[in-house]
């Protein structure tokens, strides 16, 4: 058990003592312990344990809050079950917050209050930070990010050369030899991100945007400099180094003079660019920023690509990241994508703002020690792909595309997993094919 | 005015300056600045989340828990109309015929809510785990409250009792968890804000 120190858990608790936060102080307060939460949470659900109910995570920090930060907590520290920030305490929060939760945010909307289930873990992992009890596995993702720039820490030649024989593939592919993966050119209409899985283990999905980009004759550009959408500090808490990540994708935007910054199909990435970054940089961007999913739907719906559903026959499902859906506001776009570019499209139950997390979110897939949870909870996942009776499951977040592959695996489900580039890439009827 | 009386309006004014001073200081500390641009309309989120997000088929703490959701329900509801009551009652506004045998029946239901979801807490070992004393004692002072109004209105010998009961239950108010009667709504609110800016609520999904 890690021992904390006076000094550190004074840090912590600094992270609770905010009076001028009414958000803060409302979610703090607001849990009745009804647990009524208990079915909406994959943990619990897969686990049925007292531990796992989204309630008890919440207590984990809430309790301490009372203890330090409220009348009842400060004099009656037992009857209102206010709890001092002791070693037991500091880490059973790591093991519940880090280890138990996915920040998937399922349970908020089914809470019979309200309470901000998602936004209280992530208060208790920013105390965590604070105390320097970031899970190490999830620590050193960070740290290469930070130190490499990717959090793969892919050396740029390796980089440039993947884009290089991509490019050639490209020209092939579309019988072009004017086809091109741009690389750090000013003035674009678009900067690309990418996740770092990307180039490293998925390089077809960059090709298959490439093709896209092409088809659609698009303005844009990749950046050796900066092109990692993730941002792994939203989940460890450590908000000064998610705004240092968040802070060099910015500068890579001004310095090409790109219009607008769109995201690869990364959910947490997505979020922590778009909804949290201008919140660590303390400054509303001046550029646009939106995913490769409304992009994606908004090339077909302006017809500037050209999709055939008859090239994808199997029957296909979706799998909504939670960081776009739920957390995101984007589920209508990859409905209108599939249904353009497949021909047999079929929902999975419950899907969209309501979809189960796969359980690969909330940092799992870098924190190695829990891998037995994740995927205790992603049976629940692959039970819903079974009985979707899909052959394709389709999702626009490598960090999905990672935990599906596993549970494809492990489940034994003898499934195809592809983001929802590859499927536009697929589907994409070129000029030169039309004219043959 | 006699003693009991002048428990039940101190304990009054303490519970209401507690609970205005809670909401004061949420309201003041307002919501934190977000610099992102919204994608949504807030506003219409905002009113979503007191409506259509509080719909029972919205929520699997309503629709998978209907027996509890139900009984909760009519506890809330109790709880609210018993307090009315207490301030028609500090009035000498009484209710009379068969009102009173209506509302009897009507507080008999709900404070029966109140103890089956107490019974449920206790038996359940899993809700027990999660629980706190404050859990059992804000119960039982709202379940005891909504019986004292019950045998008050069954017979004027009840008085005393009825008026320290709720004496204790607003006292007791702005300390534990029943002060949930403030950051209900203030949850609420942030969540509209948070889901509206981010355009996923107000739900337009089937
Ligand atoms: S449903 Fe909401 S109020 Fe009830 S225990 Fe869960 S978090 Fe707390
Ligand atoms: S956010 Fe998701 S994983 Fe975390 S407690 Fe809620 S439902 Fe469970």
């Amino acid at each position: 058990m890690e021992i904390i120190t006076i000094e550190k858990k004074k840090k912590g608790l600094e992270v609770l003592s905010n009076k001028e936060d009414g958000k803060l102080q409302t979610h703090m307060n607001a849990c009745v312990h009804c647990g009524l939460c208990a079915n909406s949470c994959v943990y619990y659900n897969a686990m049925p344990e007292a531990r796992f109910i989204p309630a008890t995570k919440v207590e984990l920090v809430s309790s301490i809050y009372r203890r330090y930060q409220t009348f009842s907590g400060k004099f009656f520290p037992s009857l209102v079950g206010a709890r001092s920030l002791d070693d037991e305490a500091a880490n059973e929060m790591v093991d519940l917050l880090f280890g138990a939760c996915t920040l998937c945010g399922r349970c908020v909307t089914h809470c019979s209050i309200g309470v901000d289930i998602s936004y209280v873990v992530k208060k208790g992992r920013e105390m965590l930070s604070a105390m320097d009890m970031i899970p190490e596995t999830l620590q050193s993702t960070i740290d290469a990010a930070l130190e490499s720039g990717n959090n793969m820490s892919i050396p740029k030649e390796e980089f440039v050369e993947t884009l290089e024989w991509l490019e050639e593939d490209l020209q092939f592919e579309v019988n072009d030899d004017e086809a091109k993966i741009h690389l750090d050119e000013e003035g674009k209409d678009i900067l690309y991100t990418l996740n770092p899985r990307e180039p490293k283990f998925f390089p077809l999905s960059i090709s298959a945007m490439a093709k896209v980009f092409h088809a659609a004759k698009e303005s844009w550009t990749l950046s050796t400099k900066m092109y990692d959408i993730t941002n792994y500090a939203y989940y460890s808490g450590n908000y000064k180094e998610a705004a240092v990540i968040t802070q060099r994708l910015y500068d890579e935007v001004e310095r090409l003079g790109a219009k607008s910054c769109v995201l690869a199909e990364c959910g947490h990435g997505s979020r922590a660019f778009r909804w949290e970054g201008p919140n660590y940089l303390k400054k509303t961007y001046p550029f646009d920023v939106f995913t490769s999913v409304e992009l994606l739907a908004s090339y077909i719906r302006e017809g500037r690509l050209k999709v055939d559903p008859a090239k994808i026959t199997q029957k296909v499902s979706l799998h909504d990241p939670c960081n776009l859906a739920r957390s995101g506001g984007i589920w209508k776009e990859q409905r209108y994508i599939l249904n353009a570019c497949v021909s047999d499209f079929v929902e999975m139950t419950p899907h969209g703002n309501d979809n189960i997390c796969c359980g690969g979110g909330g940092g799992q897939l870098a924190m190695s020690e829990y891998n037995d949870r994740r995927m205790a909870i992603g049976k629940i996942k692959a039970d819903q792909i079974k009985a979707s009776g899909a052959e394709i499951i389709a999702t626009p977040c490598h960090n999905c595309v990672d935990q599906l592959t596993q549970l494809n695996v492990t489940y034994k489900l003898g499934i195809k997993i592809m983001t929802l580039g590859e499927i536009v890439a697929d589907a994409i009827v070129l000029e030169n094919e039309e004219s043959n | 005015m006699l003693w009991y009386h002048w428990l039940a309006t101190l304990s009054a004014v303490i519970c209401l300056s507690s609970c205005i001073i809670h909401t004061f200081k949420v309201i003041r500390a307002g919501k934190p600045k977000d610099y992102a641009k919204p994608s949504g309309d807030v506003s219409a989120s905002v009113r979503y989340s007191f409506t259509g997000a509080m719909h029972p088929a919205k929520k699997e703490s309503a629709y998978m828990h209907l027996p509890t959701y139900i009984g909760g329900l009519l506890y809330h509801m109790g709880t609210f109309l018993s307090l009315f009551l207490l301030i028609l009652l500090s009035l000498g506004l009484y209710p009379s015929g068969i009102l009173t045998y209506i509302l009897v029946a009507v507080f008999s239901v709900t404070a029966v809510s109140g103890l089956a979801i107490l019974l449920k807490r206790i038996s359940s070992s899993q809700l027990r785990a999660l629980s706190n004393p404050d859990d059992y004692l804000s119960n039982i002072l709202v379940s005891l409250f909504q019986l004292a109004t019950v045998a008050l209105l069954l017979s004027q010998d009840f008085v005393a009792v009825y008026y320290v009961s709720a004496s204790l239950l607003l006292l007791y108010i702005p300390l534990g968890k029943l002060k949930h009667l403030v950051y209900f709504f203030a949850a609420r609110y942030h969540l509209g804000i948070f889901f509206g800016s981010r355009n996923v609520w107000p739900s337009k999904q089937s």
